[in-house]
C-alpha cells in the first residue's frame, strides 16, 4: 500500500497552477486574514471599519472576477480538470459576490446597533462567500465537498449569532444538525459514486455513467447525491429546517441564506446534474420532478397562512426554489439542456435580486416598527410612499409581474420546460401555472397591507433608513427592473458552451 | 471479497446511523449518530480505493475525517449555547416557532 | 433603431400610444406634494395627447386594407426571436381609439375621493398596459401588457372603490390571474411547437400564424390555453362571477374603463389569439362557445332584472352584452364578426357611459339603491333625458350604436348558428325589459324629500358626456366608416378559417346583407 504510494510519488511533479485563474479566491483568502487581525487591533469604538473593508474585500474580488470575464478567452481549466474558471462560473461567482455585498450593506447598522460581534461575523461571512465562489468552479466531487462545508460550516454559527436570543439558538441548531446530516448523505452518495465510477473527477463520472447500463449501485448513489443537495436548497420534502431558521437567525442573514447558500446548492446539484449524470437522467429526471412540484406546492401553499412577513418570504423562498428546479426535471431531454441551464441561473440572478430586495424592505421596516408581522406593515404607504414602492416592485417580481425580473425568470423557466415537449414536461407547467396564482395570492396580500390598511399603533412618523440599507435598495430595485426590462443582458448567461464539460456527448 | 465486507460494514453504519438522527432526541447522540454516517463514508471510501486501486478515496476520506472535526467542533459549541439559555439538550423541547 | 420598417410615416406612433402614458404616469408620480394642483393637469395631458394620436391614427388609416397597419418592429431579446412588434388592423384600430378617448373622459368626469396622485398615475398605467395589448403582434409582448394591466386595476378597485372593494379587488385579480397562468403556458407551449415547423424560435404572432402547422390535436389544447384565459376575461359564463364584485365595488373611472376597454382585451383576445391563431380549433369548439355565449346572455338578462343596487344590474347587464359579442365571434360569418368588433366599441361607449351615470347618481345621493331612488326625472330632466338616451342605446333602439352592433350579430350568425340566434335574440328583450324598468323605478314617480335636492347634470359632467352622446348617436346613424375599416380585416380572418377548416361562409341573399349593413344609411345599397 505504502509502497505503492511512494511509487506514484516518485514521478508526481508539482502542477503548474494558473494562479490568475484564482485571483478571486486568493482575494477573499487573503482579506478573511486580514479582517480577522484588524478586528484584534481595532479599538470598539471602530469597528465601523470593518464592514468598509469587507466591502472592499468583497469588491476586489469582484474586480477580479470581470477581469478573468473580461480577458478570459474560453474555459481555463486547473488541477486536471477538476477546477474550472468558465462564464458559468464567472456569472455566478459574481452573482455570489454581489449579493454578499448587499447583505454586508444590510448587516452594517443591525451588527452596529446590536453590539454583536462584528469582525467575527464579517469573516464568516467573506469564508462561507468563499465557499461558494469555489463552488462555481469545483469540478470534482472533493471539491464540491470542501466548497460545500466550507460556505455551511460558518452559516451555521452566523444562523445562530443572536447567542442569547432563544429564537437564534433553535435556528442554529435546526440547521446545523439538518446540515450536517444532509452532507453526511451526500458523502455517502458520493462514496457510492466513486466506487460505482472509480473517479471523483465529475467529467470521468459522467463518461463512466454514460458507458454501459446503470446498475444498482449507480442509482442508489445518484439518488443520495440528489437528496443531498436537495436539503441545502430546501425542497420538499427536506425543506423543514428552512421556515425555522430563516424566522429565528437575524434578518441579513436569513437574506443570505435564502439566496446565496441556496443558488450555491444549486449550482453544486447543475454541476453535477449536466457534467456527471447525463447518463442517469432517467433517475435524477423523475426525482427532480416530483421534488419540484412539491417544493412549489407545499411552499407556496404554507406560505399562503403564514402572518409573520419573514416566515411568509421563508415559505416563498421555498416555493421559488420549486420553479428554479423545474427545469432541471429536463436536463437530460435531447436540446433542452442548455436552455434548461440559462433557465436556472437566469432565476438564480434574478431571484437573488428581488429576495434580497425584499429583506432589505423588511429590514428598514422592522427598524422602526420592531415586527415582524405582516399586519404591522399597514399604512405604510402613507408614511413611507419610498419603501412602499420598492416593496411592491419586489413582491411584484417575486409574484411574476412583467416587467420585472422575476417575470423573465419565470418565463424563461417555462420555456425551457415546454421546450420538452413531452407529457410530463406539460404537466408540470400546469402544476406550475396554478401555482403562480397562489403565489400571486399572498404577495398580493402583503402589498394590500401595505398599500390600503392604516398604520396599527397610528404611528405615521416616517422611516429614516441608514444610508447603507438604502444604498442596499437602490442596487435590488435596479437589478429587478433593468433585468426584466432589458432581459437580454442575462438571457445569453449560461449560453450553450459555458458549462466546460457538458453537453458533449 | 474482503472489500465486500467492509461495504456491509459502512452500510450498516449508515443504517444506525440514519436510524439514530431520526429517533434519538439527544442533541449530543444526534450528533454521534451523525459522526457514525461519517464514517461509513469514510469506510466506504478507503473500501472502494482498496478496489478500484485508485487513490482519491482516501485523500477523499481523509478530507471527511478533517471536516468532520470542524463541524463537530461547531455543532458542540452550538449545543453548549443551548444548553446554557435552556438548560436541556432535548431537541423535540425546541419549539420557540411554529407553523 | 427608431426606423420603422413598413407604413406610411417615419413617426413610430404605435409605440408613442403606449409611453405617453407611461411618461405621464412617471411624472405624476414624481410630481411633489406640495403643489396638488399639477397632478390632474399632467394626466389630462397626457391621456389627451394620447387620444389626439389614436384619432389621428384612425383618420389616416388605410380603408381597404386589410392586413397591419403603421408596424413598427425592433428586435428586443435576440436570443428567442422576440421583438417589440406593434400594429394595428381594422379589429384593433376602434378599440385603441376607444382606449384613448375614454381615458380622458374618465379622469375629467370623476375625482376621486382621496390621494389623487396614486390615483392619476395608476390610470395612466392602466392606458398604457390597455394600448399594449390591443397594439401588440408579438406574443411576449402581448403577455406582458396582459399582466401589466392587472395591476393598476387592482390598485385603482382595492384603494379607490366602496365598501367590499378590497375582497372584489382580490378577486379579480386571482380570477384573472388563474387565466392568464394558463395563457403563459399555452403561449410557450406554442412558440415551442412552433419553432419546429418554423425552423428557429420566434415569437412574432404573424410569422407563427402564417408559417406554423398545428396538428389539430395539439392546436386545441393551445387554444384553450389560451381561451380559458380570455374568456375570464370578457367574461363567458361560468367564469363571470368576479365580474359583478369588481365592477360594484370599482371607482367610477374604474368602471367605465373596465367595462369600456378592459372586458375588451378578452373578445379581442379570442379573435386575435384565438381565431386567428388557431383557426382549426376555434371553429371546431365552436359549439361550445356559442352556447356558453348565450346562457351568459339569458342568465346576464335575468340576473340584471333581479339586482336592487343600479350599479350591479349594468354590471349583469355586460355579462349579457358580451354574451351577445362572443355569439358574434363564434358564428363566423362576416356580419356577425364585423358586428361584434362594432360591438365591442358600442358596449364600451353606451356601457360607460351607464356607468358615468350611477357615478354621478352615487356622489349626489350617497346610495346606489334602486328602492332609494325616485322621481328624477322631475328635479333632473336633462340629466334623466341623456341617462335615458344612453339606456336605450343599451337597449338596441334602432338609430343608435347598440342596434347596429346587435343587429348585425343576429343576422350574422342566424346563417350559421339558428337555434343560439333564436334563443339570443330574447336576450334583446330582456335587456329592454331590465333597463326599461330600472329607468322607469328610479326617473318616474313623484320624488320624495331626499330625492327633491338631486341636482342637474352640471356643465362639466355635460362636457365629459358630449363625445359619448355624440358617438352613441354617429354610429347608429352612419357606421359605414367604422363598416368600411373593420370589414377587410373581418374577411382576412374567415378567410383564414375556410382555408384551415371544411368550413364555407354561406351567402347571404342580396336582401339580407342589405338589411344587415344599412339599418339606418340609405346611401351604401349596393355595397353587398
Amino acid at each position: 500500500m505504502i509502497a505503492s504510494l511512494l511509487a506514484q510519488a516518485g514521478d508526481w511533479t508539482s502542477p503548474s497552477i494558473d494562479w490568475a485563474a484564482l485571483a478571486p479566491e486568493i482575494v477573499l483568502a487573503i482579506g478573511v486574514n486580514i479582517i480577522l487581525l484588524l478586528d484584534l487591533q481595532l479599538a470598539e469604538t471602530k469597528k465601523w471599519a470593518i464592514a468598509t473593508i469587507t466591502g472592499f474585500v468583497l469588491l476586489g474580488s469582484f474586480v477580479a472576477v470581470v477581469v478573468l470575464a473580461v480577458t478570459g478567452d474560453g474555459a481555463r481549466s486547473l488541477f486536471d480538470g477538476r477546477y474550472v474558471v468558465d462564464d458559468y462560473a464567472l456569472i455566478l461567482k459574481a452573482l455570489f459576490l454581489l449579493a454578499a455585498y448587499v447583505v454586508v450593506l444590510l448587516s452594517q447598522t443591525e451588527l452596529e446597533e446590536g453590539g454583536y460581534y462584528q469582525g467575527e461575523f464579517y469573516v464568516l461571512l467573506v469564508c462561507s462567500v468563499l465557499g461558494m465562489v469555489m463552488m462555481a468552479s469545483a469540478r470534482d466531487l472533493v471539491s464540491i465537498f470542501v466548497a460545500l462545508e466550507l460556505l455551511s460550516i460558518p452559516a451555521y454559527m452566523m444562523a445562530a449569532w443572536n447567542k442569547r436570543n432563544r429564537k437564534s439558538n433553535e435556528a442554529g441548531i435546526k440547521y446545523y444538525l439538518l446540515g450536517v446530516f444532509a452532507s453526511a448523505v451526500l458523502l455517502y452518495g458520493m462514496s457510492l459514486l466513486f466506487g460505482a465510477t472509480g473517479s471523483t473527477k465529475l467529467t470521468d463520472i459522467g463518461a463512466a455513467l454514460l458507458d454501459g447500463d446503470l446498475i444498482g449501485l449507480d442509482v442508489v448513489a445518484v439518488v443520495f447525491v440528489v437528496c443531498g443537495f436537495a436539503f441545502k436548497i430546501s425542497a420538499v420534502p427536506f425543506h423543514q429546517w428552512a421556515p425555522d431558521t430563516y424566522e429565528g437567525a437575524p434578518t441579513p442573514v436569513t437574506a443570505f441564506f435564502s439566496v446565496a447558500t441556496k443558488a450555491a446548492g444549486f449550482v453544486a446539484l447543475m454541476s453535477v446534474v449536466f457534467i456527471a449524470f447525463p447518463g442517469a437522467d432517467g433517475v435524477y429526471q423523475p426525482l427532480i420532478w416530483v421534488m419540484a412540484a412539491l417544493t412549489m406546492t407545499f411552499g407556496n401553499v404554507l406560505a399562503l397562512r403564514q402572518t409573520n412577513i419573514v416566515r411568509m418570504l421563508a415559505y416563498s423562498s421555498v416555493s421559488q426554489g420549486g420553479f428554479i428546479l423545474m427545469p432541471l426535471a429536463f436536463a437530460g431531454e435531447p436540446g433542452v439542456g442548455p436552455a434548461a441551464l440559462n433557465a436556472v441561473i437566469v432565476y438564480l440572478i434574478a431571484y437573488a435580486f428581488m429576495n434580497l430586495g425584499a429583506f432589505a424592505v423588511v429590514i428598514a421596516v422592522t427598524r422602526k416598527t420592531r415586527s415582524g408581522e405582516i399586519s404591522s406593515f399597514g399604512g405604510l404607504f402613507s408614511y413611507a410612499p419610498g419603501l412602499a414602492v420598492a416593496m411592491t416592485i419586489f413582491f411584484a417580481s417575486l409574484a411574476g409581474i412583467p416587467p420585472l425580473a422575476g417575470w423573465f425568470a419565470k418565463f424563461n423557466a417555462f420555456k425551457a420546460v415546454l421546450d420538452a415537449g413531452t407529457t410530463a414536461a406539460y404537466v408540470l407547467a400546469a402544476i406550475a401555472a396554478v401555482n403562480t396564482v397562489i403565489a400571486a395570492a399572498y404577495y398580493m396580500r402583503v402589498l394590500r397591507v401595505v398599500w390600503m390598511d392604516e398604520a396599527p399603533d397610528g404611528d405615521t412618523s416616517p422611516v429614516k433608513s441608514p444610508a447603507p440599507v438604502v444604498a442596499a435598495l437602490a442596487i435590488t430595485v435596479l437589478g429587478t427592473i433593468v433585468l426584466g426590462v432589458l432581459p437580454n443582458l442575462i438571457a445569453r448567461a449560461g449560453a450553450i458552451d459555458a458549462l466546460t464539460g457538458a453537453f458533449a456527448g | 471479497m474482503l472489500a465486500v465486507n467492509f461495504l456491509l460494514l459502512g452500510a450498516a453504519l449508515f443504517c444506525i446511523g440514519v436510524y439514530g438522527v431520526i429517533a434519538r432526541r439527544n442533541a449530543v447522540m444526534v450528533l454521534m449518530s451523525i459522526e457514525l454516517i461519517l464514517n461509513a463514508v469514510s469506510l466506504n471510501f478507503v473500501a472502494f480505493a482498496l478496489m478500484s486501486g485508485a487513490i482519491d478515496g482516501q485523500v477523499f476520506a481523509l478530507y471527511v475525517i478533517a471536516v468532520a472535526a470542524a463541524e463537530v467542533g461547531v455543532g458542540l459549541a452550538m449545543v453548549l449555547m443551548i444548553y446554557r439559555n435552556r438548560k436541556s439538550i432535548a431537541l423535540d423541547e425546541l419549539s420557540e416557532m411554529k407553523g | 433603431m427608431l426606423a420603422t420598417e413598413t407604413g406610411p410615416i417615419a413617426f413610430p406612433i404605435l409605440s408613442a400610444l403606449i409611453f405617453i402614458p407611461i411618461i405621464g404616469a412617471v411624472i405624476v408620480a414624481l410630481l411633489p406634494k406640495s403643489r396638488p394642483e399639477y397632478p390632474k393637469l399632467v394626466a389630462l395631458m397626457a391621456s389627451v395627447a394620447t387620444a389626439a394620436m389614436s384619432i389621428w391614427l384612425m383618420a389616416s388609416f388605410e380603408t381597404s386594407e386589410a392586413g397591419f397597419q403603421f408596424v413598427s418592429k425592433h428586435t428586443w431579446i435576440e436570443a428567442w426571436g422576440i421583438s417589440w412588434h406593434l400594429g394595428v388592423d381594422g379589429i384593433s384600430l376602434f378599440l385603441v381609439v376607444l382606449t384613448g378617448i375614454l381615458f380622458p373622459l374618465a379622469i375629467l368626469a370623476v375625482d376621486p375621493h382621496h390621494d389623487e396622485k396614486p390615483y392619476l398615475a395608476w390610470l395612466l398605467m392602466l392606458q398604457a398596459g390597455v394600448m399594449g395589448s390591443f397594439l401588440s403582434l408579438d406574443l411576449f409582448v402581448f403577455f406582458v401588457f396582459f399582466e401589466i394591466v392587472l395591476v393598476p386595476m387592482y390598485f385603482l378597485i382595492a384603494g379607490w372603490g366602496y365598501e367590499k372593494r378590497v375582497y372584489a379587488a382580490t378577486k379579480f385579480f386571482l380570477y384573472t390571474m388563474f387565466g392568464s397562468a394558463f395563457m403563459l403556458v399555452g403561449l410557450i407551449a406554442t412558440v415551442a411547437i412552433a419553432s419546429r415547423d418554423i425552423g428557429y424560435t420566434t415569437f412574432d404572432l404573424v410569422v407563427i400564424a402564417e408559417q406554423a402547422n398545428f396538428a389539430a390535436s395539439t392546436g386545441r389544447w393551445l387554444f384553450f390555453a389560451f381561451a380559458i384565459a380570455f374568456a375570464v376575461k370578457v367574461p363567458i359564463f361560468p367564469l363571470h362571477t368576479w365580474l359583478p364584485d369588481a365592477h360594484t365595488q370599482a371607482p367610477t373611472a374604474g368602471s367605465v374603463v373596465l367595462a369600456g376597454v378592459m372586458l375588451k382585451l378578452g373578445t379581442y383576445g379570442l379573435l386575435r389569439f384565438g381565431v386567428y391563431l388557431f383557426p382549426e380549433a376555434s371553429y371546431w369548439s365552436r359549439n361550445l362557445w356559442l352556447t356558453l355565449a348565450v346562457i351568459g346572455i339569458i342568465y346576464g338578462a335575468i340576473a340584471a332584472t333581479m339586482q336592487t343596487d343600479l350599479k350591479r344590474l349594468v354590471a349583469y347587464s355586460s355579462v349579457a352584452h358580451l354574451g351577445f359579442i362572443v355569439l358574434g365571434i363564434f358564428a363566423f360569418t362576416t356580419q356577425s364578426m364585423s358586428g361584434s368588433t362594432i360591438q365591442m366599441v358600442n358596449h364600451g361607449v353606451s356601457t360607460g357611459a351607464l356607468f358615468l351615470f350611477v357615478g354621478w347618481i352615487y356622489e349626489r345621493r350617497k346610495t346606489r339603491q334602486i328602492s332609494d331612488l325616485r322621481g328624477l326625472q322631475k328635479v333632473a330632466p336633462i340629466f334623466a333625458a341623456a341617462f335615458m338616451l344612453v339606456m336605450l342605446s343599451s337597449v338596441g333602439v334602432p338609430g343608435l350604436n347598440g342596434f347596429v352592433g346587435e343587429f348585425l350579430i343576429l343576422t350574422g350568425s342566424f346563417l350559421t348558428a339558428r337555434w343560439w340566434t333564436v334563443v339570443a335574440a330574447l336576450g334583446v328583450i330582456l335587456a329592454a325589459v331590465y333597463l326599461l324598468w330600472a329607468y322607469q323605478r328610479v326617473f318616474h314617480g313623484e320624488p320624495d324629500e331626499d330625492n327633491k335636492k338631486f341636482p342637474e347634470l352640471k356643465i362639466k359632467e355635460g362636457l365629459v358626456l358630449l363625445p359619448f352622446l355624440g358617438l352613441i348617436v354617429f354610429m347608429g346613424i352612419y357606421p359605414k366608416p367604422v363598416l368600411d375599416r373593420v370589414q377587410p380585416s373581418i374577411d382576412a380572418l374567415i378567410g383564414r378559417v375556410e382555408d384551415h377548416t371544411d368550413y364555407v361562409q354561406p351567402k347571404p341573399t342580396i336582401e339580407l346583407v342589405d338589411h344587415s349593413q344599412e339599418p339606418a344609411n340609405p346611401e351604401e345599397e349596393g355595397d353587398g
